[in-house]
């Protein structure tokens, strides 16, 4: 027995279990919109100009290879399939991470949901926990204040 | 690099399952021939094909015939991705363990259990979050 290798075995470990609950709780929760003063990458702007007639577009990002991107495709499609104001657009991003560094995203699958002015109001990394985003995008049509 | 096809998802994971175990017995033990072995396995998967996982290999033998079929697949490119970076981190480990930089040996290992343990039980897969990290360095024009 090595006793610098069974004390690494400890540490690691405790930092893989310490990360992989912080990565489970984490991942697919709704997140609070960030506050961009930068002007939206143009393919961006195309997208939401597209989307006249909706009140909130899902925009997801996703790269090639990438499984849980597929899965969250299915489900925003259902969420926008149920819901007439909603909008779902799948974007690859994998060749275009200049556009990925301008919104702040820094992995796949990642959703941000914009209003019809292009306004960030929330955004999800990762596969979103479906009933927290429905719960959330619920109250935000809701809202008097969505354009 | 030949490509492979898309796999069962389960299959990676019960393999990352066997690569932790390893991973830690090696941390255990010392024992860089053990981590040379291992190092083996990320290469061949890294470079050549993952069908000569020989996780894997007991994952289709084994493990498959008794679960129930699954019509989930998974791309393999990331995969091979991850086992790259594996195998960059074995290699360390073995030339640290090897030569006497023992600490450097088990550093490496660790942080190789760490990716690999995360896959297994937790489903995060470090390698392949990186792949899209990694493509953003790759274009300098990008950093503007």
């Amino acid at each position: 027995m090595n006793t610098t290798g069974v004390i690494a075995l400890a540490v690691a470990l405790a930092v893989t279990l310490a990360l992989g609950f912080l990565y489970k709780w984490r991942n697919g929760r709704v997140q609070a919109a960030r506050k961009t003063t930068v002007e939206l990458p143009e393919r961006v702007q195309q997208i939401l100009a597209a989307s006249e007639g909706y009140k909130i577009t899902l925009l997801q990002l996703s790269t090639t290879f990438c499984a849980p991107c597929r899965h969250t495709a299915a489900m925003l499609g259902q969420v926008a399939a149920d819901t007439p104001e909603i909008r779902h657009v799948e974007l690859d991003i994998t060749d275009m991470p200049e556009l990925a560094t301008r919104l702040g995203v820094f992995r796949t699958p990642t959703t941000i949901a914009f209003d019809s002015l292009g306004r960030e109001l929330l955004r999800v990394s990762g596969l979103p926990q479906l009933a927290q985003l429905r719960e959330s995008l619920g109250t935000l049509l809701k809202s008097p204040g969505l354009a | 690099m030949p490509a492979d096809p898309p796999v069962d998802p389960r299959g990676p994971r019960f393999a990352a399952w066997l690569t932790s175990l390893v991973l830690a017995l090696v941390l255990l033990t010392g024992s860089w021939r053990l981590l040379a072995a291992q190092m083996l396995i990320f290469a061949m998967c890294a470079f050549i094909s993952l069908q000569l996982n020989p996780y894997g290999q007991i994952y289709r033998r084994v493990v498959a015939p008794r679960l129930k079929p699954n019509s989930e697949r998974e791309e393999t490119a990331p995969l091979r991705f991850a086992q790259g970076v594996g195998f960059v981190f074995a290699a360390v480990g073995v030339a640290g363990y090897a030569s006497g930089l023992t600490t450097l040996g088990i550093v490496a290992t660790a942080f190789a259990l760490a990716a690999a343990l995360l896959n297994a039980a937790f489903g995060l897969c470090l390698g392949c979050e990186m792949f899209l990290l990694l493509r953003r360095f790759r274009t300098p024009a990008a950093q503007s």
